[in-house]
């Protein structure tokens, strides 16, 4: 990392990310400009989507999280999403994730039942019963790309099931997810195809299999959230089928690809700090710790946007109605004020109260099954492969929005 | 001081329990329940935590007193 001076750094840029440089960026920037200005990106002269300001600071992040009416969520979450001018794969002000209040609390109100710590506590011996097949698959191997094998199948499978998609799809909503969070990535990319077109290739693709999954339990109903959301009535208002499509589109991308992150990022972790991993070893109570400084270490997804509705000033900066803002996760979550020792992985800290599943309106529905998911893995790997290690050089996934590993060699003492 | 929790908000995440178990219990709903309303002023900080942790922002705390 040679950048010194603030201007010049510029978070558009996925190569900071692929080159794991992103945390001296924000170091810099929430010392020196937490509020921070970055022009839109060029190319050939001209502007590919428009600036925005960084937001660096656990402070300013919280507060702006707990004022969806000020910072508003309907005009896009990402960085490059033109609110006048948003593809169908943003699916503003139709999906969950991208409306406001009061439409979005009661949106969540008809799937919060199936998240709720009864839902999630119900599924552990399901969730361990995955865990074990999916470790019982590779154990007597001795080597397998950690991230295809083991990390990506937990939470693929846990949200497949839980809306209903049956086992012979889940490679398929594996491939769909890969294409529309990860459409920046060469690897997804189908031959010629840009990140646009690649994004709604995922897009497509994963509405046409729902579509017809939502004809089918029209047909007849089965025990399932998809059937749930078939059904669901808001004051006598029913979802549309466009918004049903929309439902099941976030559920399988927030589902599985997050998650998957987190058990990759959370063994790479482990492995780059053998003493924290023999303390996890020697004492395996502290495992729910672990799996809180694992989430604010990786904090997969990065940023989430959101839009000033009204002029406003933030430390001295004036923000316009219109200006889209940048909530950086992975920079609050190592913010000196609330994380002494921020840079370091220390799986007892405490305390460690992190946002890595964001806070206030949109705080992650899904957020108790991801710390289950995290306990059940990390307690049966370390049970049954204790020394499993790195082989090689992780491969990671060029984004600006998922903190992603895609491929991660590692090797183990086989089980006989 | 009085504590309220919004039922229209509260998803039942239980952060609230374990920063003020003396306040707040995980219901049977899936909800979280204020047993005492009006606490004592000495737990005002346990509570302030409380609405700070709560992901939903879902619980107030009203009057001086």
């Amino acid at each position: 990392m040679t950048t010194l001076n603030p201007t010049e750094i510029n978070l558009a840029n996925p190569y900071l990310f692929l080159n794991n440089e992103q945390h001296a960026a924000f170091t810099l920037l929430r010392r020196e400009d937490p509020v921070h200005w970055n022009p839109g990106p060029q190319h050939e002269g001209r502007e590919i989507f428009r600036g925005f300001w960084n937001i660096t600071k656990f402070d300013d992040i919280f507060a702006m999280s707990r004022d969806p009416g000020t910072f508003i969520s309907g005009h896009g979450i990402t960085m490059a999403t033109d609110p006048e001018n948003a593809g169908p794969a943003a699916g503003l002000g139709k999906m969950m994730i991208v409306t406001d209040p009061p439409r979005h609390v009661r949106l969540r109100r008809l799937v919060n039942k199936g998240f709720t710590p009864r839902a999630v506590t119900a599924l552990e011996p399901h969730i361990r019963e995955i865990t074990t097949t999916i470790i019982n698959d590779i154990a007597r191997r001795g080597s397998c790309d950690f991230v295809t094998d083991v990390a990506a199948l937990l939470p693929l499978a846990v949200i497949c099931d839980m809306m209903g998609v049956p086992k012979d799809d889940w490679q398929q909503m594996f491939e769909l997810t890969n294409q529309v969070l990860g459409g920046d990535d060469p690897e997804y990319q189908a031959e010629g195809a840009d990140t646009e077109q690649t994004v709604n290739q995922g897009h497509i693709g994963m509405f046409m299999y729902f579509t017809r999954m939502v004809a089918a339990r029209r047909a007849a109903r089965k025990e399932d959230l998809v059937s749930v959301l078939v059904d669901a009535d808001i004051e006598g208002d029913k979802l549309t089928d466009e918004e049903i499509l929309y439902f099941c589109y976030l559920l399988i991308l927030a589902g599985n690809e997050t998650t998957r992150n987190a058990i990759s990022g959370g063994l790479l972790a482990l492995a780059e700090h053998p003493d924290e991993r023999q303390k996890l070893h020697a004492h395996p109570e502290l495992l729910p710790a672990a799996v809180e400084e694992i989430l604010r270490w990786t904090s997969p997804v990065m940023h989430m946007a959101r839009h000033a509705s009204r002029d406003v000033e933030l430390r001295g900066k004036q923000i316009k109605q219109g200006d889209k803002l940048l909530l950086w996760y992975p920079s609050a979550n190592r913010d000196e004020d609330h994380f002494p020792d921020g840079d370091r992985f220390r799986i007892e800290r405490s305390p460690n109260e992190h946002i890595a599943f964001g806070i206030g309106e949109h705080f992650c529905l899904g957020a108790g099954f991801a710390r289950l998911e995290l306990k059940v893995m990390f307690e049966e790997l370390n049970r049954r492969l204790p020394d499993i290690e790195l082989t090689g050089p992780v491969e990671r996934l060029r984004s600006t929005f998922i903190g992603g590993i895609k491929h991660m060699p590692v090797a183990f003492t086989p089980e006989r | 001081m009085k504590v309220t929790v919004n039922a229209d908000l509260c998803e039942g995440h239980g952060r609230c329990q374990s920063a003020a178990p003396e306040v707040f219990r995980l219901g049977e709903n899936d909800q979280a329940e204020v047993l005492q309303a009006h606490p004592p002023e000495e737990l005002r900080a346990k509570l302030e935590r409380a609405v700070r942790l709560c992901p939903r922002q879902a619980i107030a705390i009203t009057g001086d007193r």
